[in-house]
């Protein structure tokens, strides 16, 4: 239905999308996802050409968009956009809102352009709106306007730009509930979005987007539960990280611990989850102590927000050593206190890295 | 590092502050030495403002209890608590050591 190939766009020197290949298939739903500023709502502004891609193309059942010739008005009523604050036409009421497309861009008469606009507003719910004026309803009600305005045009496929971001979390309900029925009855949709349930329940499939790029891509399962790539991972279990390298047996304890209370400050963290995870950091310093000289640890720490999980990441190069398993200290002193502050340890050889991964217990 | 020592009658009181970890270990294991080494016999070590204990404190207070056995001396511990209670627990410190839940008692186990 719509094949985007090697799609970028700038403004002036600022690269927003890179290089995007896509194909969107007729009757499915997909979900944008992934940081702010990363181009989400470049993509589904160029797709309906209100913002001029760079280079690439756009085609549409096999007829490319960007080519000088093609009627844009015409493309805008396929490929028709919901937006993030409404874009209702203030001065006239909800019904005119609905007609007006169909009247002027569609020549209907007024008479079945009103029919079909009171149908489409019995289908979002708003019916007994059609005489009010925008400033007469909640976020909520002008946003499901602003959806049946866009059915209005028939369209092919509907372009959601962050629908529910302008929203009290009250109303954000009832406008998913709106988009949801339009994916059972089969209409095609690519949904930018940070309603992370919704993008899972109602997507068959998954764009997480970061550098200006497709970085990932998949089904809802796939992405939401194995994503593959390390940025998607960070970005689904919001996960915040900081890392530290220490190369000497004489690192300075205290400003790394202040380090490690500045994250912990940042995530929230409870009082005795800063305790033992300053304690655990301490201790396995102290059984990497012997192999800093000659091996440089490198500490990444990394708060899941959504797993509400801490780990420690620590990576070594050199010689095939797990000093966790090589107590060189005159005690298992230390290795009790880590054992009964984590979960789980792992370790593992990657190329030529050493890597111990410390997953701590909740507190 | 913060230490202050005080002298009861059958024991010393040696109260510490703040951390006692990696950093501060080394000092903590000095001056209990000069203590044991001034011919120092009872002590009790006053937990009450200890914030923090690591591995390498837990180690200074061993070889303290050490020496001092060698001696025919005794030590106590008084005001064990908290995140420093929890660290004497997972290690075991918990069941080696004489534990009481103030000064006072300490010394009265001591003087017993």
């Amino acid at each position: 239905m719509i094949t985007v190939e090697h799609l970028s766009k700038k403004f002036g020197d600022l690269v927003v999308l890179k290089d995007i290949t896509i194909e969107i298939n007729k009757g499915e739903v997909i979900s944008i996802i992934g940081p702010s500023g990363t181009g989400k709502s470049t993509f589904l502004r160029c797709l309906n050409l209100l913002d001029r891609p760079s280079s690439g193309s756009i085609s549409i059942d096999g007829v490319n968009i960007l080519e000088a010739k093609a009627d844009v008005p015409k493309v805008r009523q396929k490929m028709n956009m919901v937006f993030q604050s409404f874009n209702l036409f203030s001065h006239l009421s909800v019904l005119e809102n609905l007609t007006i497309g169909p009247i002027k861009l569609r020549a209907m008469n007024k008479q079945e352009a009103e029919q079909k606009a009171l149908n489409l507003l019995k289908l979002v719910g708003l019916a007994e709106k059609a005489d009010n004026y925008p400033d007469e309803l909640s976020g909520g009600q002008k946003q499901r306007v602003a959806i049946a305005r866009c059915l209005a045009m028939d369209p092919e496929i509907i372009l959601f730009d962050e629908p529910t971001s302008a929203l009290d979390p009250t109303m954000v309900s009832e406008v998913l509930s709106v988009i949801r029925r339009l994916a059972k009855e089969g209409m095609t949709m690519a949904i930018v979005t940070h309603e992370m349930d919704f993008a899972r329940d109602v997507s068959n499939r998954v764009l997480y987007m970061d550098e200006g790029l497709i970085y990932e891509e998949g089904t809802p399962q796939q992405i939401f539960e194995n994503p593959r790539k390390e940025k998607t991972r960070a970005f689904i279990n919001r996960i915040r990280s900081c890392n530290y390298q220490i190369s000497s047996p004489d690192y300075d304890l205290y400003a790394m611990n202040a380090e490690i209370e500045a994250f912990c400050e940042k995530q929230i963290l409870p009082r005795k989850t800063r305790h033992n995870l300053l304690l655990l950091v301490e201790e396995l310093l102290q059984l990497y102590n012997p192999f800093l000289r000659t091996m440089p640890l490198d500490l990444t720490l990394s708060y899941s927000e959504k797993k509400e999980s801490l780990e420690l990441v620590c990576e070594s190069k050199g010689e095939a050593v797990n000093p966790l398993a090589h107590n060189l200290l005159p005690d298992e002193l230390g290795l009790i206190i880590i054992n009964n502050l984590a979960a789980s340890i792992a370790y593992s050889r990657v190329n030529d890295t050493n890597r111990v991964i410390v997953l701590m217990k909740k507190s | 590092m913060d230490m202050q020592t005080r002298k009861e009658t059958n024991a010393t009181v040696v109260t510490i502050n703040g951390r006692l970890d990696a950093v501060t270990a080394p000092e903590y294991e000095k001056k209990l030495n000069e203590l044991i080494a001034g011919a120092e016999a009872g002590f009790v070590v006053d937990f009450d403002q200890l914030d923090y204990i690591s591995s390498a404190g837990l180690r200074v207070l061993l070889a303290t209890a050490k020496k001092l056995k060698g001696k025919g001396g005794q030590i106590r511990f008084a005001n064990v608590k908290g995140p420093v209670k929890e660290v004497f627990d997972i290690s075991g410190f918990g069941s080696i050591f004489q534990m009481e839940d103030s000064v006072e008692a300490a010394l009265a186990k001591i003087s017993a």
